[in-house]
C-alpha cells in the first residue's frame, strides 16, 4: 500500500530545517501501523507526505502504486478523494455544518449524487454509532463524538488508506479507548490500512506494527508487543 | 459546489452577518452610485433629445443663428421652392410662482401658421381654439397641457402667475393640450404662447430663436438643406431636429462625462472593499480550506467556492444597488440638469429618472464583475493554501513576500512612467489620459502596501510614547497583520487621492478663474437682464446704454454682447464690447500680442483677439485670421493677440462692438458694465438705475463683488462632483474601517482575553481599537497627500488641456484636506465604535479558549 524510498523533506531557504532525512519504508495493505517519536522527529511531516498534503524534497512515495511526488496539486487532491482518508487530533470539522453535512463533505466534493450521499452518510454514521446526532452541530457534541464524526467522514468514501494524526490526543482515556476500538474494528472488518501518528504508547499498542522516528530517520520498525490487542 | 455554497458559505454568512452586510454595502454603494449616475445621465440626455424632437413636431429642418434669427428671414424662407410651411419659434424656461409645479417650458409659436407644424390635439371644450385669432386677441393667452393643468388645478379661463424677466405675470389658460406628441415635451410642463408676445416677454427684439421648416412633398431633406443654406448663407445653421438634438447632447457631454469618473470610482471602491473582505475571509477560514483540501477538494474547487460567493454578493449587491440607485438618481438628475441649464443653456425635459432594463442589467453585471475582480486575488490565494500550512498552529497571516524590492521597483517604474507620460505626452486625448491613469493606478496598488508598512513602523514609537498600552496594542495589531488592513488602507488611500486630485483640480480652476475675474471684471456695477449665463432670458436694446449714461453718478457704460456660434464643430464664444474704454480698466495676461495691439488692432482696425484655448484648439495665433460666418457673409478677422481667458472651455473670440454691429447687425446687449464717477456711491447709483428701469425691463444689477460671487456660484455647480466623491470617500473609510476592525478584534480574541486576564480594563481595550482606526486613516491620508497632489497636477495639466485647452497653475486642495482632516477622525472613531464595544465585552474565559 505504501512504499517510501529515500524520502527527504526540508523546510525553509537559507536556514533550512530537515524534517525527514531519507526515509525508506514499506506498509502492506491491511496493516495497522503506529508512528511514534519525540516532538520534531518528523511524524506529522511523514503523515502529510503519505496523504499527499505535501510533497517530498526528494525521494519517491508510492501510495497504492501511485507516486505522489510526481503529481501536481490537482492530481493529488483527486487521488485523496478515492484512496486516502484523514482523521485529525483537532477533528477539523466544519463548525457551521451539521454532523451529516460534515460527513457528506468529501462525497459532495467528489460529485456524488444526492441519493448516494444520503445513503452512504447514514451508513457511516450508523457505523460509528451516531445515527441520532446527524442534525447536531459539532459544538453540541462531546470530544469523543466529534472524533467519531471525523471517523465517519473518513469512512464514508471507502478509501483503503486511513491516516490518523493523534486521533486520541484531545480525548480522555475512556473516550480515547472507544476511538481506538472503533479504528481497530474498521481495520478488522474493512481491511483498511491505517497509519496512526501518536505520542501515546497505549494507542500504539492497538496497532500491529510500530515505526519509531527520531531526527527525521526511522529509528526502529517492528511489531508491537501484544499488538492489536 | 452547490452543496458547499449552500452549507459552508451560507453558514459563514450567518455567523458573520455584520461583516457580510458591510461587504455587501460596498457593492451596493458602488452599484447605486453607478446606476444612479447612468440613469440620470441617460434621462438628461434623452430629455434633451426628446424635448427637441417633440417640440420639433413635423418640422424637417430648423434654422438657427448665433444671436437669433431676424424676423425678415421668415419671408425669405417662405418664398423658397420646396417649402411647405415655416413657423418661427421662441423657447424659454420660466418658473411658476408655485415652485412645486416645476419649471415650465414656454414655446412661443405663430398659431396662425403652426398647425402645419405641430399637432395640438385640442378636444371638446377647447375646440374654440380652432380659431387662433381669438387666442391672439388676448395678450395674456397661454395654452397648457392637460396633465400640467390638472396638477396646477387650472381650468380654461383660470390664470397662473409665472415669473418672467419683467416680473411676475399672470397668464390665462385659453386651451388645454391632449397628452400626446408635442404636449409630451418637457415632461408635459409646457406653456404655449404667441411668438410675438414671447419676443416682448423675453427681450428677443425682432428675432426668433429659430425657424422650423416643413418641406413640401417630394423635397428631400438634403435638397431642402441645400436650398436653405444657399439662400441664407453660412451664418445660419440649417439642420434636422435630430442633428440639433445631437449637437446639444455633445455640448453637455464633457460635463456629463465627468460623472463617469465618479461612478467608476464608486465601483472601484466597491471592488476594494470586496478585496478586503475576501482577503480577511480567506485568513479566517484557512482551517476550513485546509480541511476541504485534505478531503480532496482541488485548488480550483476552493477558488471557485470563493468566486461563487463573490458572484452571489455581486448579484445581491447589484440588485440592491439598483434599487438604492433609483432612490438617489433624482438627486443626480437635478444636480446635472441645473448645471447644464445654467452653464450650457441646454435644457432637458423635467421628467422623472428613467431606469431602463439596459441600465439595470449593466449595473448588476458591473456589480458582479467588480465583486469577482475584488475576490479574484484572495480566492487565488485561498486555492494556494496548502493543508499543512492551514493546520499549522498559531496565528496565521497570508504571507507577504519577504523581498518587496521587485514590487517596489515595479511600482516606482509604473508611477514614473505615468509622470513622464503626463509631462511629455507621446500621444494625445483619451488614450493618453487612460494610459496615465492606468499606470498611476498600478503604481499605487504596488506601492501603497510597502509604503503603509513603512509609515506604520515609523509611527509605532510615537504611538507607544503617546499611549503606552493602547499605542502598543494598536501598532502590534497593525504591524502583525498587515494584510488585514492593507485592503482598507488601499481603498482609503485611493479614494482620498481621488478626492484630493479632483478637489485640487476644482480648487485650482476656481482660484484661477477668481484671479482672472479680478483682472477682467473691474467695473463697479453689472446690469444684466437674465440670471442664466449662457441662454439669457432677456436681452437689452443697445439704446439703453445712453439711458444708463444719464443716471447721475455714472461715469462710463460699456455694452457686452455674447453669442455662442459653432466653429469647426465646437460651440465657441464670440464676445464684443467697446474695446477702447474697456482696455483702460482691465488687465490681461498675454501669450502673444499686447495691450497696444488690442487697442490698435481690435479697437480700430476690426481685428479680434482670442483666448489661449482657442489658439491651442484651432491652431491659430497672431498673424493669422479666423474666418467667421456672419449674417453678412463669411468674414476673416485677423488675430491681434492671444490672452489667458476662461470665458469658454471651447475657446473665445473678442472683438470691438462696432465690428460686431457691422457684421452681425445685432445691437442687443447681454450685460452693461457700469463705472461710477469718482466719489459717487455705488449703492446709490444702483438704486437710481433700478428706479429708472423699474417696470420697463428686467434688470439684475450687481456690484463687482456680487457679480464675481454669482459667477463663482455657477462654477461651484461643478463642485457637486467633488462633494459626491468626498461623501463616497467617507463611506469607504467607514465601511473599510468597520470591516477591518471587526476582523482585527475577532482575530485577536485570544490576545484580548489574555490582556484582560492580565488586568487590561475595557476602556484600554476600546482605546486601542479606536487608535487603530485613527492610525489606519492617518496612514491612508499620509499616502494620499502626495498621490493626490500628483493626481491634481495631472488633472490640471493633461486632463484640463485636453478638455478645455486651459492651463491652470497647480493649487493644492487645502480646503478639502482641512475638511477631511476634521471629518475623518470622527468617521474613524464612529466606525471603531462597534468593534471596540465587541472587544471590550469579550468574556475572558471564552476569549482565551478561542481559536
Amino acid at each position: 500500500m505504501l512504499r517510501l524510498q529515500n524520502v527527504v523533506k526540508t523546510y525553509g531557504g537559507k536556514s533550512a530545517v530537515t524534517a525527514l532525512a531519507g526515509i525508506d519504508l514499506t506498509v502492506t495493505g491491511g496493516e495497522m501501523v503506529a508512528i511514534m517519536g519525540p516532538s520534531g522527529s518528523g511524524k506529522s511531516t511523514l503523515l502529510n507526505l503519505l496523504g499527499g498534503l505535501d510533497v517530498p524534497t526528494s525521494g519517491s512515495i508510492l501510495v497504492a502504486g501511485t507516486d505522489l511526488a510526481d503529481k501536481g496539486e490537482k492530481e493529488r487532491s483527486m487521488f485523496r478523494r478515492t484512496t486516502i482518508s484523514y482523521i485529525f487530533q483537532a477533528y477539523h470539522l466544519m463548525p457551521t455544518l451539521k454532523v451529516s453535512q460534515n460527513v457528506a463533505l468529501p462525497l459532495h466534493l467528489a460529485g456524488e449524487s444526492s441519493a448516494e450521499v444520503s445513503r452512504r452518510v447514514a451508513q457511516a454514521l450508523k457505523d460509528v454509532g451516531l445515527e441520532g446526532r446527524s442534525s447536531h452541530l459539532p459544538d453540541e457534541l462531546s470530544g469523543g463524538e466529534r472524533q467519531r464524526v471525523a471517523i465517519a467522514r473518513a469512512l464514508v468514501t471507502g478509501a483503503p488508506l486511513l491516516l490518523a494524526d493523534e486521533p486520541t490526543g484531545n480525548l480522555d482515556t475512556a473516550r480515547g479507548e472507544e476511538i481506538l476500538n472503533l479504528l481497530r474494528a474498521i481495520h478488522r472488518e474493512r481491511g483498511t490500512t491505517i497509519a496512526m501518528v501518536t505520542h501515546d504508547h497505549h494507542a500504539a499498542s492497538a496497532c500491529d506494527r510500530l515505526i519509531r522516528l527520531r531526527d527525521g530517520r526511522v529509528e526502529g520498525d517492528g511489531p508491537v508487543a501484544g499488538g492489536g490487542r | 459546489m452547490n452543496f458547499l455554497l449552500r452549507t459552508l458559505s451560507l453558514s459563514y454568512v450567518r455567523r458573520h452577518l455584520m461583516k457580510t452586510m458591510l461587504t455587501l454595502l460596498g457593492v451596493v454603494v458602488g452599484v447605486a452610485t453607478f446606476s444612479a449616475i447612468r440613469s440620470a445621465q441617460g434621462t438628461l440626455v434623452k430629455g434633451i433629445r426628446s424635448t427637441v424632437d417633440r417640440v420639433a413636431g413635423k418640422a424637417h429642418l430648423q434654422i438657427t443663428m448665433a444671436g437669433g434669427v431676424p424676423e425678415e428671414v421668415q419671408e425669405k424662407v417662405r418664398a423658397l421652392p420646396g417649402i411647405r410651411a415655416i413657423s418661427p419659434v421662441i423657447e424659454q424656461i420660466v418658473v411658476p410662482e408655485r415652485g412645486e409645479l416645476g419649471s415650465l417650458m414656454v414655446i412661443g409659436i405663430d398659431l396662425l401658421g403652426d398647425r402645419e407644424m405641430r399637432e395640438y390635439g385640442f378636444e371638446g371644450e377647447d375646440a374654440d381654439l380652432d380659431d387662433p385669432l381669438l387666442f391672439l386677441a388676448q395678450p395674456d393667452s397661454a395654452i397648457f397641457t392637460r396633465d400640467f393643468a390638472q396638477r396646477a388645478g387650472l381650468k380654461t379661463g383660470d390664470t397662473l402667475p409665472v415669473r418672467v424677466p419683467t416680473g411676475v405675470r399672470r397668464v390665462a389658460a385659453r386651451g388645454l393640450l391632449s397628452p400626446k406628441g408635442f404636449a409630451e415635451a418637457f415632461g408635459g410642463n409646457l406653456m404655449v404662447v404667441d411668438v410675438y408676445a414671447a419676443q416682448e416677454l423675453f427681450g428677443r427684439g425682432r428675432r426668433f430663436d429659430r425657424i422650423d421648416v416643413r418641406l413640401a412633398e417630394g423635397t428631400t431633406v438634403a435638397q431642402g438643406t441645400a436650398t436653405l443654406a444657399k439662400a441664407l448663407g453660412p451664418a445660419y445653421r440649417v439642420e434636422t431636429p435630430d442633428r440639433r438634438g445631437k449637437q446639444m447632447e455633445q455640448t453637455v457631454n464633457n460635463f456629463v462625462a465627468g460623472f463617469n469618473i465618479t461612478s467608476g470610482f464608486a465601483l472601484s471602491i466597491g471592488t476594494f472593499l470586496i478585496f478586503n473582505a475576501f482577503n480577511v475571509a480567506v485568513n479566517r477560514r484557512r482551517r476550513d480550506i485546509g480541511t476541504l483540501r485534505a478531503l480532496g477538494a482541488t485548488p480550483r474547487q476552493v477558488q471557485s467556492l470563493f468566486l461563487m460567493e463573490a458572484l452571489v454578493i455581486g448579484l445581491i449587491g447589484g440588485a440592491v444597488g439598483c434599487l438604492a440607485g433609483g432612490a438617489i438618481a433624482e438627486g443626480f438628475l437635478k444636480m446635472m440638469g441645473q448645471t447644464t441649464d445654467t452653464i450650457y443653456g441646454v435644457t432637458s425635459s423635467g421628467g422623472s429618472v428613467r431606469f431602463p432594463p439596459g441600465i439595470i442589467l449593466e449595473s448588476v453585471l458591473l456589480g458582479i464583475v467588480a465583486s469577482l475582480i475584488g475576490a479574484w486575488n484572495p480566492a487565488l490565494a485561498a486555492s494556494r493554501i496548502s493543508p499543512t500550512e492551514a493546520f499549522a498552529k498559531g496565528a496565521f497571516q497570508a504571507k507577504i513576500a519577504a523581498n518587496q524590492a521587485p514590487r517596489i521597483a515595479a511600482g516606482v517604474v509604473a508611477l514614473d512612467c505615468a509622470i513622464l507620460m503626463a509631462l511629455f505626452p507621446p500621444y494625445a486625448g483619451n488614450p493618453l489620459i487612460l494610459s496615465i491613469m492606468a499606470l498611476g493606478g498600478v503604481g499605487m496598488v504596488l506601492l501603497v502596501g510597502p509604503l503603509s508598512r513603512l509609515i506604520l513602523r515609523l509611527l509605532a514609537p510615537l504611538l507607544m510614547g503617546l499611549s503606552p498600552v493602547a499605542g502598543r496594542l494598536c501598532s502590534d495589531a497593525l504591524l502583525g497583520a498587515p494584510r488585514r488592513t492593507s485592503g482598507t488602507v488601499m481603498a482609503m488611500a485611493f479614494s482620498l487621492t481621488f478626492v484630493f486630485g479632483l478637489g485640487g483640480y476644482m480648487g485650482s480652476m476656481t482660484a484661477t478663474m477668481v484671479k482672472w475675474m479680478d483682472d477682467v471684471l473691474t467695473s463697479d456695477l453689472y446690469v444684466r437682464a437674465s440670471a442664466n449665463w449662457s441662454r439669457p432670458d432677456f436681452l437689452f436694446p443697445g439704446t439703453l446704454r445712453q439711458e444708463l449714461l444719464k443716471v447721475p453718478g455714472v461715469r462710463a457704460v460699456e455694452s457686452v454682447r455674447t453669442i455662442r456660434p459653432f466653429y469647426q464643430g465646437h460651440q465657441i464664444v464670440i464676445s464684443s464690447f467697446e474695446v477702447g474704454p474697456v482696455m483702460k480698466r482691465i488687465k490681461y495676461e498675454y501669450f502673444s500680442g499686447n495691450e497696444q495691439s488690442i487697442v490698435q488692432g481690435v479697437g480700430r482696425q476690426g481685428m479680434c483677439f482670442v483666448s489661449e484655448n482657442f489658439c491651442g484648439r484651432f491652431n491659430l495665433g497672431v498673424g493669422q485670421s479666423v474666418e467667421l460666418m456672419t449674417p453678412t457673409g463669411p468674414v476673416r478677422f485677423p488675430i491681434a493677440a492671444v490672452v489667458r481667458d476662461y470665458g469658454s472651455d471651447q475657446g473665445a473670440i473678442y472683438m470691438d462692438r462696432n465690428t460686431y454691429l457691422r457684421h452681425w447687425q445685432d445691437d442687443r446687449v447681454d450685460i452693461f458694465d457700469v463705472s461710477v464717477a469718482a466719489g459717487a456711491d455705488v449703492g446709490q447709483v444702483r438704486n437710481l438705475m433700478r428706479a429708472k428701469l423699474a417696470g420697463k425691463m428686467p434688470a439684475l444689477i450687481s456690484t463687482r463683488q456680487e457679480f464675481i460671487a454669482e459667477i463663482k456660484k455657477a462654477i461651484d455647480a461643478f463642485h457637486a462632483l467633488t462633494r459626491v466623491t468626498v461623501f463616497l470617500a467617507l463611506v469607504v473609510a467607514f465601511l473599510g474601517i468597520v470591516t477591518s476592525l471587526l476582523i482585527s478584534v475577532a482575530e485577536r480574541t485570544r490576545e484580548i482575553g489574555v490582556l484582560k486576564a492580565l488586568g487590561a480594563i475595557p476602556s484600554q481595550i476600546v482605546r486601542s481599537v479606536v487608535v487603530e482606526a485613527l492610525v489606519i486613516s492617518l496612514v491612508a491620508v499620509i499616502v494620499a497627500i502626495p498621490a493626490g497632489n500628483l493626481f491634481a497636477a495631472f488633472m490640471e495639466g493633461a486632463v484640463a488641456r485636453f478638455y478645455t485647452g486651459w492651463s491652470m497653475p497647480h493649487e493644492y486642495p487645502w480646503e478639502i484636506m482641512a475638511q477631511l482632516l476634521v471629518t475623518l477622525p470622527f468617521v474613524s472613531t464612529l466606525a471603531a465604535c462597534i468593534p471596540a464595544r465587541q472587544a471590550a465585552r469579550l468574556k475572558i474565559t471564552e476569549a482565551i479558549e478561542y481559536e
